[in-house]
């Protein structure tokens, strides 16, 4: 987008992740997440080798904030959308109606139902704090120094140079398409199927919404346009009478 | 059939006699109706606002967006309208249920053989030949098949928009029911939008039901009017009135009578 | 319900429908302002800088707090301890305070003990029942009948001032259950109980048993992590892969076999000359001793015992050695896990001196309260205590300084009446049912007791058997004792009014002690007079934390703008790795000697080997395990378990068992099994695997929990202290919690 001056991203660096779980807790306390919910997540890829030659990594996960997010795409009412001053994907939650497309859509599995609210709820990379200076509350707590955050197009950012400085770098791309993921996992490989990332999926009532139910209704409501427009304009051909009956 | 010809006197006459068609309740319930669905299209294709899905212009739902505040505006004020309009709607009907609804329904909406007769012919006169309609009741064929859809088109965009006003109560596993509540919401609203465009025209620029028009704000059609559009509903009304006649003269004569026997006492 | 509180009058029911309270104040946290989070971002009505009390660490806190609610906790970034971070217990303070299940008033026990039946009742009733059951005790049966313990806490002088001026000698900390032989070691060697350690320049990091990034101190495993970053080697000895392990080369080695590892080093290092001379000759005493007692310990002989390699015992003292003063061998935490734990930390302490890395990785920091010098209340001399102590310091243990004692003996001595009966028990902030091992001895020594008073925030186990609870606030509603770190002084206040009716453990100890006719020892008039007359000398009062929540000489004007430029996006830590050149100095250290004793004279007239000597630890049988223990990074000891949030990142622990062992048993991942030991059983769920040695099994600490009053925590897994058995050093007097051996089977 042309007016956007920032591009806010992640860039994690699963080495540095220790799986302590702070982020996980900083994000329910700074977003009111309800339990058994979370909006971000430690993924444990489990001890990998034989004894003793073993290795495990810790993949700090959450929304993507993608180019192109399929979620944004799916939203009926718009609620959810893309700040265009920062590339933040984030809901209104008074427009959301809760119809969970938005969930199916993502490829990520990066959003959730909030019970409480009924309301399709994630990761907004922390606006209210980010809007004063402060960075998202799980980078801001992040003990290993896994989770970065800032401004990708900013030269100056930490971002920036740590993606500079970093020995490999990967986004983390969904089954079909490339929807523009904005975390870049930095000096460690990162296996998408391990993470189960999926197809963006469109539920078949939404199929049929688009494929069906819109082209139905502007056929029909244009014919009948049409057939009074020409009803009309004959109507006016031949001139209006006081005595018609 | 044969064309019934009138005279130039007695269609002057009829012309100037008016015949009451509709209640004053009928009346403003119509009217609500009208604006209710008139802010609920308005708010309901500002929200509308998804590249795929979106029927109005992006200027158009820039303007409601900015109007109303933001998308949740919008889609709060939708909602509240559409609330209000289903609890006053339904609160009419439910009180007029059995005094005026089912009666009505039974005498004036089924679809007669005429109905269908008339159906067949007012095709051919759109196209331009020249046909004799058979007589109609109180609503055309074209007006009662537009009824059925205003009523299914009524019961449908309720019972899903509630579904999704209150869809937050849903358990998570009930989500299908609001995503199909979605494309029934919209096809119904078109169903009845494609309808409605006939029904506008047909009321207001149409010149042979003017009459019709005006009856939604009078309640009176006159009388040729009648005659000619709703001969079956005229000649009821006829009985009708005759039979009022009749009664009153029969009263007139009793009053007399009595008054002659007090004087013969 | 299990969790009972009966003869309630419905009166006091609507007063004090508590747990309501505490829930209402959840729910409404859940449900407030979402939209303006995501709308405008002025979610802070104001910012209460604190101290965390998830773990005694005490990290730096920011509480904000909206609408009289406290919403988020953040790292206060100019506290050394948490640089603007906290961990997963420290985010989760919110949930400590607004745990449902909270004491929120005075409890009497109106049933059976452990039976859960407790009545509510007023400040005045049970400060009046407690004081006059102590005072009757003492009467009785004298001071010593009372026995105090408490965990290191910031309002622990005040305690202590309870327990002396009473004049009980009898004082149970945990740290004979955690760090005894790594304190009395660091005494030994270095004359202070434990280093401060510092990663700036540090190359290589040699751990033994140390769990870095699951014992988490906000800081330190900070800078573990941005010292892998920048280059260091690290080095993990652990009979399990644990999350530190995982950043680093990890040598699983069998238990108890840490200290051959290290006099193999010693062995490598001295006999390959690869030992800082000048230091050594300069600052410590007994070398010679050291290099003539190591000779033997080849890396040959400590290969065959602790299951690691020659060629790689060898490379690892050679490079240790190399990185010469940026090696650190960490002093470790809770390393009581064998009868041999203290030569194993003297081991470690004469690693460090070989390599020179004094004051320069570990630091004297002189611990806590060291560096700024506050005032307390005037307050008379403490009664003479004539009577012995129950936990046999020092008759039978006389090198275990008396602050730190030797708790597990106490219940012996309950249970024998020997050299006399004790009567009462007063715990503060502690939880002895869980944390001492053999569970099932813990509860007969209080059914032995006759009055048994605690002081707790939720219905914890020991609470469950209370006679008396006393509720206290918690670290988020109350004040506590300031503390002082790296020269600045640190203070806990309230960020919101406490909920139900609590008070401050400097109320109640005060309270107390004026029942008892002891109010001359706590001569202040309520929380704020005591810190004012604690910073008396330092010319400043409690409101100078006000804003920052901390004060030091340097650091006297607030600048402007200082807060938010701490809130700024997270900086990356120093990578570079920095340079610093090594310089000779000579040390005066608080030895016998004022140099490092390699030889501790102290040790030998204590008919104690004065170098470190080889000594065999037991080992299982071949069908048995040992039983290891430890933490995970989400949880503190016994007392989280019950937190809702940490519960949702780890909700209940499981027996670590290796494939092998597993199959040879028909145990499949996940299956729930039964964990015998000599004084106990468990059931607990299974968790196969490779992560962990053949004959080893693992569990953490702290669930298996009794009370029912612990609604999120019971019922989830097991406890390690039903299982452990008694074993205690008899140098430093710790717990060899790793000496209980145990049979695993399907359950």
């Amino acid at each position: 987008m042309a007016n956007q001056v920032r591009k806010y991203g992640f860039v994690i660096d699963p080495k540095r992740c220790i799986d302590c779980r702070a982020c996980l807790v900083a994000c329910r306390a700074e977003n009111n997440v309800p339990l058994d919910h979370t909006r971000i997540w430690v993924y444990d890829q489990g001890v990998q080798g034989q004894f003793p030659n073993l290795s495990q990594q810790f993949v700090p996960y959450n929304c993507m904030h993608c180019d192109e997010p399929p979620c944004v795409e799916a939203c009926p009412s718009q609620a959810t959308y893309k700040r265009p001053e920062d590339g933040i994907v984030a809901i209104d939650q008074e427009a959301c109606i809760g119809c969970g497309l938005c969930i199916d859509a993502c490829p990520y599995h990066a959003r959730y139902l909030n019970p409480t609210t009924g309301k399709a709820d994630k990761c907004n990379a922390c606006i209210q704090r980010t809007q004063q200076g402060e960075a998202p509350a799980c980078v801001a707590t992040c003990v290993g120094g896994a989770r970065m955050f800032g401004d990708l197009n900013d030269p100056s950012s930490d971002v920036f140079k740590a993606l500079r400085e970093a020995k490999t770098s990967k986004r983390l791309k969904a089954i079909g398409s490339d929807t523009g993921p904005n975390i870049y996992y930095i000096n460690d490989t990162v296996d998408e199927q391990s993470l189960a990332i999926t197809e963006s999926i469109m539920p078949a009532a939404d199929e049929f919404y688009k494929k069906f139910v819109i082209p139905a209704v502007i056929a029909a409501a244009g014919a009948t346009f049409l057939g009074q427009a020409v009803a009309f304009a004959k109507q006016l051909s031949k001139g209006e009478s006081e005595f018609e009956e | 059939m044969t064309t019934e010809v009138l005279s130039l006197a007695e269609r002057k006459r009829l012309r100037k006699t008016k015949i009451r068609k509709h209640g004053l309740a009928n009346i403003v319930t119509h009217w609500f109706n009208v604006f209710s669905w008139f802010l609920l299209l308005l708010t309901g294709l500002g929200i509308l606002g998804n590249p795929d899905l979106k029927i109005m212009p992006q200027g158009y739902i820039d303007f409601m967006r900015n109007l109303f505040g933001s998308i949740g505006g919008l889609v709060e004020t939708h909602k509240v309208f559409g609330l209000i309009w289903l609890f006053v709607i339904t609160y009419n009907v439910l009180l007029g249920l059995r005094k005026y609804f089912v009666p009505f329904a039974k005498k004036r909406m089924l679809l007669t053989h005429d109905d269908i007769q008339w159906l067949k012919l007012y095709g051919q006169k759109l196209l331009g030949r020249k046909v004799t309609l058979p007589p109609q009741d109180a609503y055309n064929a074209g007006q009662k098949i537009y009824g059925y859809i205003v009523i299914l088109g009524t019961v449908l965009i309720g019972t899903t928009g509630l579904i999704m006003t209150f869809g937050y109560l849903l358990p998570a596993d009930m989500r299908w029911l609001l995503q199909w509540s979605r494309p029934i919401h919209f096809g119904a609203v078109g169903m009845v939008v494609a309808g409605l465009v006939i029904h506008v025209y047909m009321a207001a620029f149409f010149p042979e039901e003017k009459s019709a028009f005006f009856s939604m704000f009078t309640g009176e059609v006159d009388a040729l009017y009648a005659r000619l559009h709703h001969k079956k509903w005229y000649d009821e009304k006829l009985v009708e009135e005759r039979d009022y006649e009749m009664r009153v003269r029969l009263e007139e004569i009793e009053a007399k009578e009595e008054s002659m026997a007090e004087l013969r006492e | 319900m299990a969790y009972e509180i009966v003869q309630l009058s419905r009166r006091s029911f609507l007063k004090l429908s508590s747990a309501s309270i505490a829930a209402a104040g959840l729910a409404s946290l859940n449900w407030s302002s979402a939209k303006a989070a995501t709308k405008d971002g002025l979610t802070t009505d104001k910012i209460v800088p604190t101290m965390c009390e998830q773990c005694v660490w005490r990290c730096g806190v920011w509480a904000k707090v909206r609408d009289g609610k406290i919403v988020k906790l953040d790292g206060n970034p100019f506290h050394p301890h948490s640089n603007g971070k906290l961990c997963a217990r420290g985010q989760s303070g919110i949930m400590t305070t607004y745990d449902p299940d909270r004491i929120t008033t005075p409890l009497i026990r109106v049933g059976n003990r452990g039976e859960g039946k407790f009545r509510r009742a007023s400040w005045t009733e049970v400060l009046d029942l407690v004081a006059q059951k102590m005072l009757d005790i003492k009467n009785q049966y004298g001071p010593e009948a009372m026995i105090f313990s408490s965990t290191h806490n910031l309002s622990q002088p005040l305690f202590e001032n309870l327990l002396y001026a009473f004049g009980s000698p009898n004082y149970g900390t945990q740290r004979s259950l955690c760090f005894n032989a790594m304190v009395v070691a660091h005494l030994t060697t270095y004359g202070i109980e434990e280093p401060g350690r510092d990663y700036s320049t540090v190359k290589y990091i040699l751990y033994t048993g140390r769990n870095m990034l699951e014992a988490i101190s906000t800081s330190e495993s900070s800078d573990l992590m941005s010292a892998i970053n920048r280059g260091a080697h690290v080095v993990v000895l652990d009979p399990r892969f644990t999350k530190t392990a995982s950043k680093a080369e990890w040598l699983p080695i069998k238990p108890g076999a840490d200290l051959a590892f290290h006099l193999a080093l010693l062995n490598v290092i001295v006999g390959e000359n690869l030992y800082n001379k000048a230091f050594v000759e300069l600052n410590a005493i007994g070398f010679d001793e050291l290099a003539a007692e190591v000779v033997k310990y080849t890396p040959e002989w400590a290969a065959s015992i602790t299951g690691i390699s020659v060629d790689t015992i060898r490379r690892i003292a050679r490079d240790f050695a190399a990185a010469g003063p940026d090696a650190m061998a960490h002093p470790g935490w809770r390393t009581s896990n064998f009868i041999n734990s203290f030569q194993t930390e003297r081991a470690i302490t004469i690693l460090n001196a070989l390599v020179g890395n004094w004051e320069r990785l570990l630091i004297d920091s002189g611990g806590e309260g060291g560096g700024i010098a506050l005032g307390k209340p005037q307050q008379p001399a403490y009664p003479r205590v004539t009577a012995q102590r129950l936990d046999g310091v020092p008759w039978k243990y006389p090198l275990v300084p008396l602050k730190l004692g030797v708790f597990q003996e106490i219940r012996d001595n309950i249970l024998t009446s020997k050299p006399y009966q004790a009567h009462g028990w007063f715990i503060a902030r502690q939880n002895p049912v869980m944390s001492l091992p053999d569970r099932s001895k813990t509860l007969q020594a209080i059914d032995k007791l006759d009055f048994i008073v605690t002081v707790s925030i939720i219905p914890n186990d020991t609470e469950w058997y209370a006679d008396v609870i006393l509720p206290e606030s918690s670290y988020l509603e109350r004040y506590d004792p300031l503390n002082v770190v790296d020269n600045r002084v640190f203070l806990r206040q309230p960020v919101i009014d406490p909920i139900g009716d609590t008070h401050s453990a400097l109320w109640i100890y005060k309270q107390l002690g004026e029942r008892l006719g002891l109010g001359d020892y706590f001569q202040y008039t309520d929380e704020v007079d005591y810190i004012n007359q604690q910073l008396a000398p330092l010319g400043i009062t409690v409101d100078a934390f006000a804003e920052r929540g901390c004060w030091s000489p340097t650091l006297t004007q607030k600048t402007a703008g200082e807060r938010s430029s701490c809130f700024v996006p997270q900086v990356l830590s120093s990578e570079e790795p920095v340079e610093v050149p090594f310089e000779l100095k000579a040390y005066k250290l608080n030895t016998p000697s004022g140099k490092i004793e390699i030889a501790s004279e102290t040790l030998r007239e204590s008919n104690q080997p004065a170098v470190p000597t080889w000594i065999e630890p037991p080992a299982p049988s071949s069908d048995k395990f040992y039983l290891l223990s430890g933490k995970v990074g989400q949880h503190t000891q016994f007392a989280t378990q019950n937190n809702l949030w940490l519960s949702q990142v780890y909700a209940e622990n499981e027996l670590w068992l290796n494939p092998k062992a597993a199959s040879a048993r028909g145990i499949n991942n996940g299956e729930i099994v039964k964990v015998t030991s000599d004084v106990g059983s468990v059931k607990i769920k299974c968790k196969v695997t490779e992560g962990i040695r053949e004959d080893c099994v693992w569990m953490t600490q702290g669930f298996g929990h009794q009370s029912k009053g612990l609604k999120t925590a019971y019922g989830q897994g097991a406890a390690d202290s039903d299982l452990h058995m008694t074993f205690t050093d008899p140098v430093s007097g710790g717990q060899a919690l790793s000496q209980t051996f145990v049979a695993v089977e399907k359950a």
